[in-house]
């Protein structure tokens, strides 16, 4: 009986592995098994090499990703079609990439100094820029599905990691409650999706919703869930609800990660997947975005003018600029070359908004060392005690507000560029929202600024900062990549001028 | 009905036939025996410890971790169960995986081990 | 048959999801959510996917379901009575306003979009019992079993997502164990204000607070200094399980 039905099965054929192509991923997974095996063998006696071992091991896998780069074959295409690699995901498995080794240099003094397990908090931030970087290659609802939780578990677990304090134990359950249901409902959007297309590669979905035929209610109702899900990681209005309790209580470079790495790695699935996968059904996620895009800009930027603390108007603020960058993709489904440009402005966005961001909260870590709280008062005449960090933090204010000639100018332009060049009525109107909105934003940027130009200093306490190597490198790197951007664009473009539509 | 479905009516007539003859067998020496109810009877052990408290009480973390670990793998069983039916056609590559997945899922059994929270004294 | 099946199954289905946000007690709710999943197995083996019906009863019924009843043994079954506390005024009214609402709002999207709410059947060839074509051009005949197909499927496209799934198992046993463990050295009673590295709400600082000598001693402690005290308590550490 056994013997007839194995007779009848079809040989097992062995997928082709690209080895060199997932040499990033494979690194990046070494490295994590390495900082695990540390702790397993060394325990507490590990504590001092993690943190080095961490950011070298995150700087690794950019050898491969060079590699592949300038190798021959553009697109490597595995497994069907469910993991590809092109220029758009290397580009972005880089940033993750960098993303992740400017956290290590913020972490390595506020989690070396503090009561916390050193190894097991590099080990999950190496896990989640590996969920990161799978990510940026996945085409496939699995393989995205399964990305998306390995960069979400460690990070739950990273904002309740100052364990003795209420308001992370907060910030860690929310993130967490809040994450899986929007987990929840992006797996219900799948799983209509793949009901309607038969196929979990978004190719193949693409074809299928294209085609027409089926029930116009269930793929409407897909693709919202599937978008609504990703509004949740990427904290866009009205989804957005956590984001200034967790910002506030996670410990303050988890923040930063959570801020940068996990709201980039959002978009990267929301691309995917609208571009790969959904673009013949523009109809559907075409006013879904632009509802999501305008509301985010809007009501991010009037209740970050409102915040008193530093953090949370960061939060707000950061709400707000997902609001910029979901509004390439209202337009992305409107034909010609507009699906090609949207992405290139998100990712120009993304790469700079990385950059930028992750130097003001470099300066946030190194005041509160010297003022242990986030209060804006705090920032008050930073220039008298802290001219250097008061001069870093007025640049990326300045690059967060979109002024010239800094990075944030010229991704607030990428953005208006794909807007205006979809030539559509609501293209336009996405564009004059957009537009108030960047001048709202100076509002608060600009009165941060302010406080810490004009003030007097915070308590009349006038003894200087120190700031630590690592704390000083990540201030320097952030701030060479937002001047270079906007100093000279051709830069950014150059990396950011990719083609997800062509690539598979 | 299905043949598929129709193997399974075995299952549920055998079912239903269990139940019908414990219930045969209970009802029929509730009909027969005396009752005289009193306190001692209906405590949870009759001929053992006194019970203390009431059954809701607190318990230690300690067990989270043991479930967890459970679970985990309980999980990992599932994966290579459908590796197991047809283990000689996956050959070498399909033992390879398994002794990724299995090496990756034995570093958090380590871990929880040399951090001491298997032992319980 | 496979109709009635599906009703009975469905029925208990949907009675135990309604018992688990109904029941009062957290221990009944759990034990209703098997109720819930048990009926999933059966939809499961009534679409002829006996394999996954086993694994919804194994993992889900059995190891899910006693996690679930250990994290509510863990804060004390006792205490479940703050749930009558209602944070906010009426909630539980607008509670079921908003069930209401999502409710007409399924359904109204159902009628507009020309009332086929269910949506087609999936591609013919995906459904298990019918063969299916390789895209190499072999055809796995109809009678391989949906297990055999778990497999091929596992080892082939999804392999890459079957390896990281390990990770995430890995990651959840090394978040178990950083939540459950005690911090090293002695418990500090919780603190009232911050711990000197938290960042304060805006309500949390008067100016008496933030004036105060004490805090922020930590900030320019040696790193040095904290390395070597943590490898003092390092010894300590074995003990803490016998807390």
């Amino acid at each position: 009986m056994l013997a007839t039905v194995l007779a009848e099965v079809a040989p097992f054929v062995r997928p082709h592995i690209d080895w060199h192509a997932v040499a990033p991923e494979l690194t990046l997974l070494a490295v994590g098994a390495i900082l695990t095996l540390i702790d397993i063998v060394w325990l507490e006696r590990g504590r001092k090499l993690t943190s080095s071992l961490a950011g070298f091991g995150l700087l690794l896998p950019l050898i491969p990703i060079v590699t592949l780069a300038v190798s021959d074959s553009d697109t490597r295409v595995m497994f069907d079609g469910a993991y590809v690699i092109d220029d758009y995901s290397l580009v972005l498995k880089a940033m993750f990439l960098l993303t992740g080794y400017v956290v290590v240099l913020l972490s390595t003094n506020y989690i070396g100094e503090g009561d916390y397990w050193e190894n097991e908090y590099y080990g999950l931030l190496v896990s989640s820029i590996l969920g990161m970087v799978v990510m940026a290659s996945s085409r496939d609802l699995i393989s995205i599905f399964v990305a998306l939780e390995l960069l979400s578990i460690p990070a739950y677990m990273l904002a309740t990691w100052r364990k003795r304090d209420v308001r992370s134990n907060e910030a860690g359950l929310k993130y967490y409650l809040m994450g899986v249901f929007a987990s929840a409902i992006m797996l219900y959007g799948m799983s209509l999706v793949y009901g309607v297309a038969g196929s979990t590669l978004l190719t193949e979905i693409n074809a299928a919703l294209s085609e027409g035929g089926s029930s116009e209610a269930v793929v409407t109702l897909g693709i919202v869930f599937v978008v609504v899900g990703f509004a949740f990681k990427v904290s866009a209005f009205p989804f957005h609800t956590w984001s200034p309790d967790t910002y506030e209580g996670a410990p303050t470079p988890v923040t930063a990660f959570l801020a940068v790495g996990s709201k980039a790695a959002g978009f990267v699935a929301l691309m995917s997947l609208v571009v790969v996968g959904f673009l013949g059904r523009d109809d559907v996620f075409g006013p879904l975005f632009w509802v999501l895009a305008a509301g985010s800009m809007t009501f991010g930027n009037v209740m970050a003018l409102r915040q008193k603390n530093i953090i949370r108007l960061m939060a707000y603020s950061g709400v707000a600029q997902a609001g910029f960058m979901l509004a390439p993709l209202a337009v992305a489904g409107t034909g010609g070359t507009s699906a090609d440009t949207s992405i290139s402005a998100i990712l120009t966005y993304l790469l700079i908004y990385a950059a930028m961001n992750l130097g003001a909260f470099a300066v946030i870590i190194s005041v509160a060392r010297k003022t242990e709280t986030a209060e804006l008062e705090s920032y008050n005449g930073l220039f008298t005690t802290a001219p250097v960090l008061a001069v870093f933090m007025t640049l990326f204010l300045a690059s967060l507000a979109g002024i010239p000639p800094l990075g944030g100018w010229f991704a607030k332009f990428s953005v208006f560029t794909a807007l205006t060049n979809a030539d559509t009525g609501a293209g336009y109107a996405l564009a004059v929202v957009a537009a108030i909105n960047a001048v709202v934003a100076f509002g608060y940027y600009g009165r941060l600024a302010l406080r810490m130009w004009v003030e007097e200093p915070y308590l009349g306490d006038k003894a200087p900062i120190k700031v630590p190597v690592a704390l000083g490198f990540a201030l320097v790197l952030t701030a060479v990549i937002t001047v270079a951007f906007g100093v000279y664009p051709p830069v950014a473009t150059h990396f950011t001028d990719v083609t997800l539509v062509a690539g598979v | 009905m299905s043949e598929f479905l129709r193997s399974y009516l075995t299952v549920a007539i055998f079912g239903a036939t269990g139940c019908l003859l414990v219930g045969a067998f209970v009802g029929l020496s509730a009909l027969v025996r005396p009752t005289r109810p009193q306190a001692q009877k209906y405590l949870t052990y009759e001929s053992g410890v006194d019970p203390v408290g009431t059954g809701w009480s607190q318990s230690n973390i300690r067990y989270y971790v043991f479930a967890l670990l459970f679970v985990m793998f309980d999980v990992e069983a599932v994966f290579i169960f459908p590796w197991a039916t047809r283990l000689e056609a996956y050959g070498y590559f399909g033992l390879v995986e398994m002794a990724i997945f299995i090496f990756i899922l034995a570093l958090g059994l380590f871990y929880a081990w040399r951090k001491g929270v298997l032992r319980w004294v | 048959m496979e109709a009635i099946v599906f009703f009975v199954s469905a029925a208990i289905i949907l009675a135990g999801g309604l018992g688990v946000i109904v029941l009062r007690n957290p221990v009944h709710a759990a034990l209703s959510l098997v109720a819930t999943l048990f009926g999933v197995a059966v939809l499961f083996i009534d679409m002829e996917a006996y394999f996954l019906a086993a694994v919804q009863v194994i993992v889900y019924a059995g190891a899910i379901v006693v996690l679930f009843l250990f994290v509510i043994m863990l804060v004390g079954v006792d205490k479940a009575e703050d749930i009558y506390a209602e944070p906010i005024i009426k909630q539980r009214q607008f509670a079921a306003l908003a069930a209401a609402g999502m409710l007409i709002l399924v359904a109204l999207v159902g009628v507009a979009f020309a009332g086929d709410v269910t949506g087609q059947p999936s591609n013919e060839d995906m459904t298990i019992s019918r063969a299916i074509e390789n895209p190499d051009g072999t055809t796995t005949p109809a009678e391989t079993s949906n297990i055999n197909q778990l497999a091929e499927a596992l080892f082939t496209d999804y392999v890459f997502a079957f390896e990281i799934t390990a990770l995430l198992l890995t990651i959840a046993v090394v978040g178990a164990v950083v939540l459950a463990r005690r911090p090293k050295g002695d418990l500090q009673p919780l603190p009232d204000v911050e711990p000197s590295w938290a960042l304060r709400k805006p309500r949390a600082v008067t100016p008496t607070e933030a004036t105060d000598p004490s805090a922020g001693d930590d900030a320019d402690q040696d790193p040095d200094e904290t390395t070597v005290d943590q490898a003092a308590t390092d010894g300590a550490e074995t003990d803490e399980a016998k807390a």
